[in-house]
């Protein structure tokens, strides 16, 4: 009997991406560090809005992946997103307050467009974070098929 | 309850991640509600606008208030999710402005960074601004003569009428 080889799984980012205020943009920026540097090959990322609207090759990626949620406040836009259009709670989740929080000394400039030096720090630490829940959860697929 | 706020025109960027044109959007919506019409603006968060369930945080209200009131969408590329989202949760939009056509209009601009906009990123999303800003006004049926010069003084290149790749737009 041929042994199926299974394509290892990726991890998807999705970040808020709220405009209003620099919580979202850390997230986003986090995001976009742990696919471009920290995890890369490892992560990927898509457009939140697109899940939103139901594409179905996005959705069904995702429901062959893993899924890490990032949000910029209690409201959890990304989170409830995710789980709304893919009926699959993400495999970890975060809160760019909580960085911030645990960080008192970085008060994050209120600028997004650029971000500023503290802001940035901060997506760093966030993105640190994330990028070691994303090994967590491939090592954990790497156990559960040994 | 929600508040009827007079003269104001609803913004909502795609903010798409995965390209340039997302990032492009947010760029521009801050323009818009920061510098160019801070008065005649409120930027709808597109995450808890498209968020079900979320009305005790406000997704209800963002939903009510571009029901209510003009709502422009800014589209990053042709998926078209923001207008998609508002015709879904609050009915027409009062105009979708796609940053493929200003790369249309202006071919020599190519953006390329989606992380950090580039500097022809930037006077992407500046030509984007001037044109929800004018959107704006045509909405409001006002006039902003003062936006000829719309430059933002952090930005190498300032005068986005004239943006230098060779569309020969003012």
């Amino acid at each position: 009997m041929v042994k199926e080889i299974m394509l290892a799984k990726k991890v998807y980012i999705f970040p808020c991406s709220g405009v209003g205020k620099v919580f979202g943009s850390i997230g986003r920026e986090a995001s976009y560090i742990v696919v471009n540097e920290l995890a890369k090959d490892k992560a990927k990322i898509s457009c939140l809005p697109l899940v939103v609207k139901g594409k179905k090759a996005l959705i069904d990626d995702i429901n062959e992946n893993h899924v890490i949620v990032v949000d910029g406040c209690p409201s959890k836009c990304s989170y409830n997103d995710v789980k709304s259009a893919t009926g699959k709670e993400p495999d970890g989740q975060f809160l760019s307050t909580d960085v911030v929080k645990y960080n008192r000394d970085l008060k994050p400039e209120s600028d997004i467009i650029p971000l500023g030096e503290n802001a940035k720090k901060l997506s760093r630490k966030l993105a640190e974070k994330i990028s070691e829940k994303v090994g967590e959860i491939l090592d954990s697929d790497k156990k559960g098929g040994a | 309850m929600a508040q009827f706020i007079k003269n104001k025109v609803g913004i909502i960027a795609c903010s798409g991640e995965d390209l340039v044109g997302g990032t492009i959007t947010r760029a521009a919506a801050r323009m818009v509600v920061e510098k160019l019409r801070p008065d005649k603006t409120i930027i709808l968060c597109q995450p808890l606008f498209m968020a079900g369930g979320l009305e005790r945080h406000g997704s209800q209200q963002e939903r009510n208030f571009a029901k209510d009131h003009p709502t422009i969408t800014i589209e990053g590329c042709d998926e078209e999710c923001a207008r998609c989202a508002v015709e879904r949760y609050s009915g027409p939009v009062a105009a979708t402005i796609r940053v493929e056509d200003i790369l249309k209009e202006h071919p020599g601009l190519k953006p390329a960074t989606r992380e950090t906009l580039d500097a022809d990123g930037m006077k992407v999303a500046q030509i984007l601004a001037i044109k929800i800003a004018d959107k704006i006004d045509e909405l409001l049926d006002e006039k902003h003569e003062e936006d000829e010069g719309f430059s933002d003084p952090a930005r190498p290149s300032t005068d986005v009428r004239g943006c230098g790749c060779g569309c020969k737009k003012r």
